[in-house]
């Protein structure tokens, strides 16, 4: 079945329903599962979640906090409220003291694979590689690794023991890096197919500033951008003049002003020749260098450099009609006589990066097998790669990261690095590879679901105060707390992984139609058995109510309960302190819970705690189970419907003790034993009052003859 | 569609208290959709069981399975190697299934858990109704769709009855009376005249009781002789199995 039509109102809908997955995914570069990890930590599941990170990706700290984050621009929240704080999400995982076992790495094979350029697409394809049982050792021109993230990122975006962190994760596999070799200089590429490795991987990035090519462009006082950042923040100072401009409207440009900020200079300008929306870097960024004082020109290209006794004073700039042509090519024009000045005594360069390959033309003369002087390279100065192997028209070489994307986000940079270890294993195994399907993102919310679904705004990154940033380099964000990120995991849809039908065992019954509160199920045009589409959100009522037992989750995080409830029940038969005393248990709703859990502590010790997702999550049975397992009464704590992390659900949970009640009695077990309350633990002082009050339920309870 | 009810759970308790181990079996068409004794009510019964068991510290182990049918041969074969494990089945079919698995797995004690009710529908979500009792001989052309054999309680043919209270059936208010629906839906269809025939009494001897088990035979698809021998051989196995 590749689609399937319904009736919606006097419309039939057509949804696809293969190769089609969460946006959050499909748009992320290293096809990273957002979904899967954000609904581990929506549950707690911390150490789970990072694994998920891990699986993919080799450099969560880093793309917690820096990544461009495509994930978030295509997550369907937006359209609701506002989209999932994905990347933050990550920052929490990476930056966590969760201890997880390393994956183990299982194959070993004996050829060795040299990688030139220590940054992140380098390290990634190490990282891989390394997992795949190679040997890599990394050739790295610097003394330290990381690349642009650590000569060209300013650490108060990305911390260098942020960094650190993945990059000792990397090198912990066994990666060798031989710092302070600079291809071309202390070897040469030549010799390494020589030295017996059998795979060379090309991953230097773009290395050289660009430069304008403009009047007065030899004027004291013109910097760029990557050496200025690296002295930032290495904690060293640059001399400023009192008035700095940042010529540029990317990440770089701003991260310029922002460091120039803290470097203590008051008027920090940036002239950039996009238009506010068209400026190449995140809102996020540019609204932060302007929170910190920064001043932004845009549409301003510049003309020339206006100087005093060999020292540049001022800009001169025109305005900019439009910077791309009909076709999308950079072929900016300008408003003639539309000339003024900006004055500055520095100006900092952020236009770009250029490659620096003059090691492969180094290999020229060299004749027979050790000919690397053919590498093919681009009119723009990249390294001539196939997309689908990043191998160079040389057999062996490899290339990836931005020597081949011109200019590309981090995550694309790891995605290469990524791709080209497979494809280098593929080359050295001899494996062909079938072209991988497509996969497509779910189509948008519709409508009517937009309207259903609750608003719930996404919880703030916290920050260093303002008045206390420009004088450090300190991190800004200081990341989430894991009541925050959970709370933030929480809003997250699940979409693509709710529930699906069984076609096999579906009677028709259509109870899944009646009973869903997002009114997703549909009877498709020309069957008689359910379909419920991408825009289900994940209440999980029809999982439960459905008489067929056919429909269940696609995600496999979802326990409904199953877990806690297990390790409640180990907790009490293991316990030592008051064995005599009868087990009580506590279902309540993790979505309004988590933030006051640490007040646990005010239970009774015979009372031990089971969350769902949601207590419309809670199956009949899971009573019957409970009871079947010794405990002698559940409280059940709903939340207060305006509180209701979904639409309609608590009556679903009333009906369920309800039902359940009934269940119980008929099998001896007094009604009573099951009770519901009402609640609304959001602050701690009134978690505690209701706390007590549960106590003395529970009291209340244990007074219950035993003898059954 | 059948729709029936689970039967009280003490007497599902009553019907196996001999046995130690016993199989809940459920049926996934008409009781499914009337959540009597699909998969879910399944499980739910199970689980009273195994607890009421734990209760009374007995050993009691319980069996789930779910076939499409029970009232078919070719799904019901399915079962054997399992039912061949229990010492009882409960059925969460419906009386047809019960006597299909009954005649089929002659050494196996056979048990209902369900109440058989009506042939109906649901008329909203969780509400079903019974619309037919199969009398053998439909009339619904003469009333405007709408069954007086089935819904009028004294089964009038030619109603209302001097009950019918305000479009209500004097046995229940929540009943509506079905000579005041047959009414309405003739006006609203230009054919009230219809209802000035008288009429005549109905052959009750083809339906329900008139003259023992009612028998439908599709003649083409009838098996041949030599395989009707094989049937009865089968048939005469079973019964020797009896003895």
């Amino acid at each position: 079945m590749a689609e399937v039509k319904y009736k919606s109102g006097n419309a039939v809908v057509v949804e696809n329903v293969i190769n089609e997955e969460a946006p959050c995914v499909v748009a992320c570069p290293i096809k990273q599962d957002a979904r899967d990890y954000i609904q581990l930590i929506a549950r707690g599941r911390f150490e789970e979640a990072l694994r998920v990170v891990l699986s993919k990706n080799p450099f969560p700290s880093t793309c917690g906090r820096i990544c461009n984050h495509p994930c978030e621009t295509k997550c369907r929240r937006a359209k609701v409220d506002e989209p999932i704080a994905i990347a933050s999400l990550k920052r929490f995982l990476a930056d966590g003291s969760f201890s997880i076992s390393k994956p183990e790495i299982t194959s070993s094979y004996s050829e060795r694979i040299a990688i030139i350029g220590a940054g992140p697409s380098g390290l990634a394809a190490a990282n891989d590689l390394a997992f795949l049982g190679y040997k890599c050792t990394v050739f790295e021109a610097q003394s330290e690794a990381g690349g642009m993230l650590r000569f060209g990122v300013p650490s108060f975006r990305l911390s260098r023991h942020a960094l650190d962190m993945d990059i000792n994760a990397i090198m912990n596999l066994g990666v060798e890096i031989r710092f302070n070799t600079r291809i071309g200089e202390n070897i040469r590429l030549g010799d390494l197919l020589n030295q017996g490795y059998k795979a060379v991987l090309i991953a230097v990035g773009l290395q050289k500033s660009k430069m304008l090519n403009i009047e007065g462009a030899q004027l004291n006082g013109i910097l760029t951008a990557i050496p200025f950042l690296y002295a930032g923040s290495r904690g060293e100072g640059v001399k400023l003049g009192k008035r700095t401009l940042i010529i540029g409207g990317g990440a770089v440009a701003m991260d310029c002003a922002r460091t120039a900020l803290r470097m203590g200079c008051k008027r920090v300008h940036i002239a950039c020749l996009e238009s506010r929306k068209e400026m190449p870097t995140t809102d996020y960024e540019i609204e932060e260098a302007i929170h910190e004082g920064a001043i932004i020109h845009t549409s301003l290209g510049p003309k020339r450099f206006l100087g005093k006794d060999g020292k540049v004073t001022a800009l001169e700039t025109v305005v900019c009609k439009s910077v791309f042509d009909n076709n999308g090519r950079f072929n900016p024009t300008f408003v003639e006589g539309s000339e003024s000045v900006i004055e500055a005594d520095t100006i900092i360069l952020a236009i770009g990066q250029a490659s620096d390959l003059s090691f492969l033309q180094e290999q020229e003369g060299i004749q027979g097998k050790d000919a690397l002087s053919s590498i093919q390279v681009t009119r723009g100065g990249t390294i001539a790669a196939d997309l689908a192997t990043l191998c160079t028209n040389m057999t062996g070489v490899f290339a990836s990261g931005d020597v081949v994307l011109g200019r590309g986000t981090l995550t694309e940079a790891i995605g290469q690095g990524k791709k080209a270890a497979l494809a280098i294993h593929d080359y050295l195994r001899g494996i062909k590879r079938k072209k991988e399907e497509e996969i497509l993102p779910l189509q948008e919310l519709s409508s009517t679901r937009l309207q259903i679904i609750k608003k719930q705004g996404r919880q703030r990154m916290p920050t260093l105060a303002d008045e206390v940033r420009l004088g450090t380099y300190e991190e800004v964000e200081l990341g989430f707390s894991p009541a925050l990120a959970v709370k933030e995991a929480q809003r997250c849809m699940n979409c693509g992984a709710g529930a699906v039908v069984n076609q096999d065992i579906c009677a028709g019954c259509l109870t899944c139609v009646r009973v869903c509160p997002y009114d997703v199920p549909k009877i498709a045009v020309g069957d008689s058995i359910a379909y419920i589409g991408c825009d289900c959100q994940s209440c999980g009522i029809c999982v439960i109510e459905c008489p067929a037992a056919a429909i269940s989750f696609k995600s496999t995080y979802e326990d409904w309960g199953e877990a806690e409830l297990e390790s409640a029940l180990k907790a009490h038969s293991e316990r030592s302190e008051g064995a005599e005393e009868p087990l009580l248990l506590n279902f309540y709703c993790q979505y309004n819970t988590f933030p006051a859990d640490e007040a646990f502590g005010e239970f009774a010790k015979n009372v031990k705690r089971v969350r769902f997702q949601c207590l419309a999550k809670a199956n009949p049975l899971i009573f019957l189970k409970a009871f079947e397992k010794g405990a002698k009464g559940i409280f059940v704590t709903v939340c207060p419907q305006d509180e209701c992390r979904f639409n309609n659900t608590i009556c679903w949970a009333e009906k369920r003790v309800k039902y359940a009640r009934g269940l119980l009695e008929a099998v001896g077990i007094e009604g009573k034993r099951l009770k519901l309350i009402s609640t609304t633990p959001i602050n701690t002082d009134e978690f505690i009052q209701w706390a007590d009050q549960v106590t003395k339920e529970a009291e209340e309870l244990c007074s219950l003859k035993e003898n059954k | 569609m059948i729709v029936a009810d689970i039967k009280p759970f003490k007497e599902i308790m009553r019907l196996v208290k001999n046995y130690r181990k016993i199989c809940v079996i459920g049926c996934g068409t008409c009781v499914t959709v009337c959540h009597a004794g699909g998969q879910k009510q399944v499980s739910e019964v199970a689980a009273q069981l195994r607890l009421a068991a734990k209760l009374e510290k007995k050993h009691l182990e319980v069996g789930e399975e779910t076939i499409l049918r029970q009232c078919e041969h070719e799904f019901i074969d399915s079962l054997e190697g399992l039912v061949q494990k229990y010492d009882a089945i409960v059925s969460l079919g419906c009386g047809i299934g019960v006597q299909m698995l009954a005649e089929r797995f002659p050494h196996t004690r056979i048990l209902p858990g369900l109440n058989t009710k009506f042939m109906g529908a649901p008329t909203e979500p969780g509400i079903f109704w019974e619309r037919c009792v199969g009398c053998g001989n439909c009339i619904l052309a003469e009333t405007g769709g709408f069954c007086p054999v089935t819904r009028c309680a004294k089964g009038l043919l030619n109603g209302p009855c001097g009950g019918s209270q305000n479009g209500l059936c004097e046995v229940s208010p929540d009943t509506p009376c079905v000579w005041q629906l047959i009414y309405e839906q003739l006006e609203a269809q230009g054919m009230l005249d219809t209802m000035e025939a008288i009429t005549p009494p109905k052959d009750w001897s083809v339906g329900q009781g008139g003259c023992g088990p009612r028998r439908l035979v599709l003649e083409h698809l009838v098996e041949e002789e030599k395989d009707k021998h094989k049937i009865a051989e089968k048939v005469l196995t079973r019964n020797d199995c009896k003895k």
